[in-house]
């Protein structure tokens, strides 16, 4: 037996089950973080003209391509038991690889959705502060009329996390308890388990999986966005 | 009415989502409890049955090897261990070197890894304490069945049951050998052969490859090449691969050079206050306890044994306990002898006094036992 | 209550674009500036709506000095005042929704979650201003088409209608009817008159004179950034005071002094 409960025996199912909740909520709770962060930052830049803006918007598109294992390592360092954040104890849990995932596709998700903010023409600004609206009206009307990049540029970012391999291997460990659930377990990181141990087939199930799930949360955002292209909202 | 439940659906899409983000920040999904917080607290009056002292209901990080954790064998001691004290064990498995990274960091409580020189600094530099020897087991060097450098051929002088005489006639014979280039256990005694046969390996022959025992025996068996295992993870993955075992290690009658010992050692609490220091005790006490040393015994995959319990003898076996070699005149305690000259040296001003000097070389990782 | 500019100057990249401009807006009128295009018509607008504050001279409603003011106080005076643009610039949504824009943000936000939640479970009504608004404009049926599939005429009419719905004391209108054929412009205009009606105060900026001369209770030349005459239609088309104005309105004047280019397009 290694160490890998097999799937399509007893155990089997509870062990696929409870990596893909691992995955799941690791880069739903990632990408959401992402969100709350990114957005209103695209918006602050967007709007502002200050100096330096474009070396800010370059260091953002360069950190989509960043490394992800460089991500992991540092982000190992700081929740380290000697790093800086090591009273949080956070070292090899979920919350690690979130925080991992938040680095990696908060960039991704800030450039697109930049490109979609700037793509609202100021007239349409204008008119929404005319109308006696606020800078954080102004602002929400700037986010619904470039949903549809939006939710492009949310998509984007939950492609780069759920895809993740690297960083959380290092920062999560790849811990599953002895009784065939995942801790930090994840899609990804159970297929480089089953290579590891020459167990193709196995990790090529475990890929089609995750192709699915990437599949059905891309046609959940298409279907929000055609909605959001269509009579729009009422 | 199509509008409003589509809004619906929207709303109800994203409370669900913000419910189980919360539901993992509540640390509800798939973890245990925090690290007993209390673990760092001193018993007070030492009876040892203090409430707060139960290491029950707590997590335990143990930091490994891939070679150990492939072979599955750690699932069922955990799991017994697990339903006797209540303790999560979250096994993270890594190189040798990687571990003990892990645990001088204090992010582990306690490593199990089979490099003796590596444990051995560990130990020196106070970051880990004590030590058990757990089990041993071989090393192989394997190959292709066809076995193009002639390794296991028994009637030759350089063939059969001589590690070093196997690598030596793999670096003439120019055949691809995959090292695992990792830092770990398997790869510093690969390193200890070749240094023993007086060979530096380099050249397109020689691959390091940077990966764990299962990827490099299958890049190995992909690729047609010699590589050396532990007889564990070799036998574990025998059905997936067509390697051969060409050299033998000690359990089937080879050297002495290939035997394969694992140790397990806790970390400081004295550098990490807030280890799970009686966690990591019970685990040990488990460990090389009959009970555990059974499991071991007992464990087979393909039919065939892994590991042998070596933890418990009749006989003192103080080595495990010390870097191997450990020298009473090292430890630093002043005997009446270091006094004087040490006295001396001041007194004639001879800054390099003699008990300051390190006598013996470090040892070479091999393991004379 | 009144809007009242008081020596208003602004001042873009060391060149001057309004120059001690002072006027003021009395609830019920309409009140058309006209003047070439690039003169400050715009600038002079956005001044007025208090969008942006003047580099010399004050804005007055009725007592409070806008850049006086605090921000919160600011926008309370913004928020009695709307503007059209010659875009009509809606808002990719429906067109209730555009009209109910202003409505919307001018309620207190617990007010606004109520409404939100309302809209969900499908049990909000239409606003009473924004019937009326849509009405005003002709376009009541319209109320659930998508913004961005009107016609250019339809798209303008809306924005007015977003304007009005917010019971405005003042209306800016810039160049409202540039870019519409002529049975649109009359539908803004008679809507402009029905406001006005309702005691709303109506600035309009604008190059095209008859309409100046339709809808106007006074007109005001703007030229070179400097209010040149204000004063009633009759007056400012028959017998203008300034010469100026005269030269305008028999159709010279159409550019901005220093537009070069244009002066020497023109005189070939």
């Amino acid at each position: 037996m290694t160490s890998a409960p097999l799937l399509f025996v007893d155990g089997g199912w509870t062990y696929l089950v409870s990596i893909i909740v691992v995955s799941m909520t690791v880069s739903v709770t990632a990408i959401c973080l992402s969100t709350l962060f990114g957005i209103p930052v695209a918006l602050a830049i967007g709007f502002t003209d200050f100096p330096g803006k474009r070396v800010v918007t370059a260091v953002i598109n360069t950190g989509m391509g960043f490394p992800s294992v460089v991500v992991g390592l540092l982000v190992l360092m700081v929740l380290s038991n000697s790093g800086p954040l090591g009273s949080l104890d956070l070292a090899f849990t979920p919350e690690a690889m979130i925080a991992s995932q938040f680095v990696l596709a908060t960039p991704v998700l800030m450039s697109v959705s930049l490109s979609a903010i700037e793509g609202v023409n100021e007239p349409v600004r204008d008119a929404a502060y005319a109308m006696g609206g606020t800078r954080v009206d102004v602002a929400l009307v700037v986010i619904k009329e470039a949903r549809y990049g939006i939710v492009t540029a949310i998509l984007a970012g939950f492609g780069r996390a759920i895809s993740e391999v690297g960083s959380i291997l290092i920062v999560g460990g790849n811990i599953v308890f002895s009784d065939g659930t995942s801790y930090t377990r994840t899609l990804t990181t159970a297929i480089t388990v089953e290579a590891r141990q020459g167990r193709y087939e196995v990790g090529l199930v475990l890929g089609v999986v995750l192709v699915a799930l990437v599949l059905a949360v891309n046609a959940l955002g298409s279907w929000i966005r055609s909605k959001g292209r269509g009579r729009g909202t009422p | 009415m199509t509008i409003q439940r589509r809004r619906l659906l929207r709303v109800g899409l994203a409370c669900s989502v913000l419910g189980v983000a919360g539901c993992v920040s509540t640390g509800s999904l798939g973890s245990a409890p925090k690290k007993d917080e209390s673990d760092g607290d001193e018993d007070a009056d030492g009876d040892g049955d203090d409430g707060d002292e139960a290491i029950g209901d707590s997590e335990l990080i143990l930091a490994t090897t891939t070679s150990t954790y492939d072979t599955g064998l750690l699932e069922v001691i955990n799991s017994e261990f697990e339903s006797r004290y209540d303790v999560r064990v979250k096994t993270i498995s890594k190189g040798t070197g990687a571990s003990i990274r892990t645990a001088r960091d204090g992010d582990a409580d306690v490593i199990l890894v089979h490099a003796r020189s590596a444990e051995d600094a560990f130990l020196r530099e106070g970051y880990g304490v004590n030590r058990r020897d757990v089990m041993y087991n071989d090393f192989v060097v394997v190959g292709p069945p066809a076995d193009p450098a002639g390794i296991g051929d028994a009637t030759t002088a350089t063939g059969a049951n001589t590690a070093t005489g196997a690598f030596a006639a793999i670096a003439e014979a120019e055949s691809t050998f995959v090292s695992r280039g990792d830092d770990s256990g398997t790869n510093s005694r690969e390193l200890s052969i070749w240094e023993a046969a007086g060979i530096g390996p380099s050249g397109t022959w020689y691959r390091e490859i940077g990966k764990g025992m299962g990827d490099t025996l299958v890049h190995a068996d992909q690729t047609g090449a010699y590589t050396i295992a532990d007889r564990g993870t070799f036998l574990s993955m025998a059905d997936e691969i067509d390697l051969e075992i060409l050299v033998q290690g000690p359990i089937e009658g080879g050297p002495a050079l290939l035997k394969n010992s694992y140790g397990i050692i806790l970390v400081n609490p004295g550098r990490h206050a807030d280890v799970n220091y009686q966690a990591a005790m019970a685990y040990v006490g488990f460990l090389t306890s009959p009970a555990g040393q059974s499991i071991i015994e007992n464990y087979t995959t393909n039919g065939s044994h892994l590991f042998y319990p070596n933890a418990i003898s009749a006989e003192p076996n103080f080595t495990q306990y010390v870097p191997g070699d450990y020298d009473r005149e090292e430890s630093g305690r002043m005997t009446p002898d270091r006094v004087a000259s040490t006295a001396a040296s001041m007194v004639l001003g001879d800054p390099d006094g003699v008990s300051t000097q390190r006598v013996n070389p470090d040892a070479t990782g091999v393991d004379e036992r | 209550m009144t809007l009242t500019a008081t020596g208003v100057s602004r001042v873009f990249d060391d060149t001057p674009i309004l120059k001690d401009v002072s006027l003021t807006v009395e609830p019920g009128e309409v009140l058309t500036i006209v003047g070439p295009s690039g003169t400050g018509k715009t600038t002079l607008l956005r001044t007025l709506a208090c969008f942006e504050p003047p580099d010399a001279g004050t804005i007055h409603w009725h007592d409070t000095d806008c850049w006086g003011a605090s921000k919160a106080d600011r926008l309370a005076v913004r928020r009695r005042m709307s503007m059209v643009f010659q875009e009509p610039s809606l808002f990719n949504a429906s067109v209730r929704r555009n009209v109910t824009y202003g409505v919307r943000v001018r309620r207190q936000w617990r007010e606004r979650a109520r409404h939100f939640v309302r809209d969900l479970t499908g049990g909000s009504s239409t606003p009473e201003s924004v019937r009326r608004a849509l009405e005003t404009v002709g376009l009541e049926d319209a109320a659930d088409r998508n913004a961005r599939s009107l016609s250019g005429g339809e798209a303008q009419r809306v924005a007015f209608a977003r304007a009005v719905a917010v019971d405005p004391a003042v209306m800016f209108l810039d160049e409202p009817t540039s870019n519409l054929d002529p049975r649109n412009t009359a539908v803004i205009e008679a809507a402009i008159d029905r406001a006005c009606d309702r005691g709303v105060g109506v600035l309009v900026a604008t190059h095209d004179l008859h309409q100046a001369e339709r809808v106007s209770d006074r007109v005001g030349f703007l030229f070179d950034g400097e209010l040149v005459e204000l004063t009633d239609p009759a007056t400012f088309f028959d017998d203008p005071d300034d010469p100026r104005t005269a030269r305008f309105v028999h159709g010279e004047l159409v550019y901005a002094e220093g537009d070069d280019d244009l002066a020497r397009a023109a005189r070939r």
